[in-house]
């Protein structure tokens, strides 16, 4: 039920056309990337950060419209901006931490902190909301008890709404789900960053890779950026509207947000890498 | 230690000016009607309720403030290269951001209140004249501070993105906080005043919004007043914290055990908040109570 008394759209289940289209689409790119002499380690690697996107985003609870009257509970925005928010605010600090380590593994890890902190900071903000200002006890709508705290919720639901503010679970699920969609967005920030950088020298004539180093970095970033948008957006069409959490039914249909995000993330990582083809002329 | 020093300082500031920027943000958003709580305000109409509310979303708040602040970011750079004092370029960056936002708010206006013709909602000229400015005003401090801030990132903290990404990315993480903290307290508080306080608003009373003042009609810069009260703060306490802790865990500990010093911190930062959001939770569930029918609490 969505919060305005209709049924939710769309199944739980996985399409079997779909999905074999999808993959073929999958296999043709990693194949073209392949033959046109590009390593298609790096394609695999965006191929990982677009399906982590998408799952991360399913574990962020977002209430949309009906949050912001305290009726349904979440964060009251929208599905794909929360998720880019946090992912990005990850993508600054890996991107940073990466170019004061070099270490992909350091980054990755403070991508994901730097998404995890920005949901438990917002999450926190969101409770405070509820409880000082508009004196409302977080209650979920979808189910009876806490799966972690054990807290109950029925008693605590105001009449005629679906639940209201972050209760436990849902607080672990936005910062689960900024940390999962951090890291997805910082890996597929370093393979397209190394791409680039081993790459613009020689398209730009010999080029120093000192000198194309700013290029790369803003290249790489913009295109993380766009994956993000992309894979948060496909996430929330899985989603219809809103979510509380791992413990919502929706959470369910993840499977299909994650072959649908790692073929869009396969063809765009195809496109994202066409643009410095050389083409010898 | 002199460049630790310097970077403590510069986090401090940035965290200062993300506060602010949060905090006009929020404000922004709810006497323009930016974000979710929107939907009521063109909804009224349609239950029969005409207004006087300024209804002017663009789309969300992210990706409008994304917009904003990468055309700020990105104007005040190009100034920059060609050696435009810094204050200077950045000021002038964020006007030519802020007329950019005054053309959609008026354009927002203009279409979504005429969407709402067949249901005898007038547009208010002077609604326009009056609330165009003041939402541009406040965007503008948004903008500006966003964009100051992210210019100490990159000239004085040397982050590897330009200042244009940098505009995006924190524009979109500026937009995603003040919607996050400020919309429930608009939404909920200010829009549905005639609702019993500290519990939600039934889905049954969908679209009867609050239309009157304590004297006339209600009008857009009301709700900026009332919100200020809590819900620009809050956003801005929410964006300040987001921005300084960012900063401040990667400034100090970037170099202890090789990096993995800054990552431990950040965990530790999440657990603490997280404690702290179990005990709001609890404090909550504590002093309210479970809700009890009237006949019972009699």
């Amino acid at each position: 039920m969505s919060a305005l008394g209709g049924k939710a759209s769309g199944g739980e289940g996985i399409n079997p056309t779909g999905t074999v289209v999808g993959i073929i689409i999958l296999l043709v790119s990693i194949a073209a990337t392949y033959a046109l002499g590009f390593s298609i380690v790096p394609l695999i690697g965006i191929i990982i950060g677009g399906a982590l996107i998408g799952f991360g985003v399913h574990f962020v609870p977002v209430g949309g419209a009906p949050a912001a009257m305290g009726q349904a509970p979440g964060i009251a925005t929208g599905v794909a901006m929360l998720a880019a928010g946090a992912g990005l605010a990850g993508l600054f600090g890996g991107a940073w931490a990466y170019e004061a380590t070099g270490d992909f593994i350091v980054a990755i890890a403070g991508g994901a902190v730097g998404g995890g902190l920005m949901m438990a900071i917002t999450c926190l903000m969101v409770n405070a909301t509820y409880v000082f200002a508009m004196g409302i006890p977080a209650a979920s709508g979808k189910v009876a008890k806490d799966p972690i705290t054990g807290d109950t919720f029925p008693e605590y639901k105001s009449q005629g709404t679906e639940g209201h503010g972050l209760p436990f679970v849902s607080f672990f699920g936005g910062v689960v789900g900024g940390f999962i969609a951090g890291l997805g967005g910082t890996i597929i920030y370093l393979e397209l960053f190394d791409v680039y950088l081993a790459n613009l020298p020689a398209l730009m004539n010999g080029a120093t890779t000192e000198s194309i180093q700013p290029l790369a970095v803003s290249l790489a970033g913009i295109f993380a950026i766009g994956f993000f948008l992309v894979n948060a957006v496909l996430a929330a069409y899985n989603i219809t509207g809103t979510i509380e959490g791992p413990h919502d039914p929706k959470f369910k249909r993840v499977p299909r947000a994650v072959i649908g995000c790692a073929v869009a993330s396969a063809f765009c990582g195809l496109i994202s890498m066409l643009i410095i083809y050389n083409t010898g002329m | 230690m002199e460049e630790i020093v310097l970077g403590i300082g510069i986090t401090a500031l940035a965290g200062a000016l993300a506060t602010v920027a949060g905090a006009a943000e929020d404000t922004e958003s709810d006497i323009g009607s930016q974000g979710d709580p929107n939907s009521q305000v063109q909804l009224a109409p349609q239950m029969g309720y005409i207004h006087r509310i300024f209804n002017k979303a663009v789309s969300g708040e992210p990706p409008a403030y994304g917009a904003w602040c990468v055309i700020g970011a990105g104007v005040a750079w190009a100034l920059m290269q060609i050696n435009y004092n810094p204050a200077l370029a950045i000021i002038l960056g964020s006007v030519i951001a802020v007329f950019v936002q005054g053309i959609y708010c008026t354009s927002g206006y203009l279409g979504r209140i005429a969407s709402l013709a067949k249901f005898q909602q007038p547009v208010y000229i002077d609604i326009i004249k009056s609330l165009t400015p003041v939402t541009m005003a406040h965007a503008f401090v948004a903008i500006f501070c966003t964009v100051a801030m992210c210019y100490l990132m990159a000239s004085v903290l040397h982050h590897p993105f330009a200042l244009p990404l940098l505009g995006l990315v924190w524009g979109i993480a500026l937009g995603a906080a003040g919607s996050a903290t400020g919309n429930p307290f608009y939404g909920k508080e200010r829009q549905y005043q005639n609702q019993k306080f500290g519990a939600g608003v039934p889905i049954s009373a969908s679209g009867n919004i609050v239309r009157y003042a304590e004297a006339g009609q209600r009008s857009s810069l009301d709700n900026g007043w009332f919100t200020t009260k809590f819900a620009g703060p809050a956003s801005g306490i929410c964006f300040g914290l987001i921005v300084f802790l960012e900063l401040w865990r990667t400034i100090l500990f970037e170099e202890l055990l090789n990096g993995w010093g800054a990552i431990i911190i950040g965990i530790i930062l999440i657990l603490v908040f997280t404690l702290i959001d179990r005990w709001v939770e609890k404090w909550g569930r504590r002093t309210y109570g479970p809700y009890t029918s009237e006949e019972a609490s009699s």
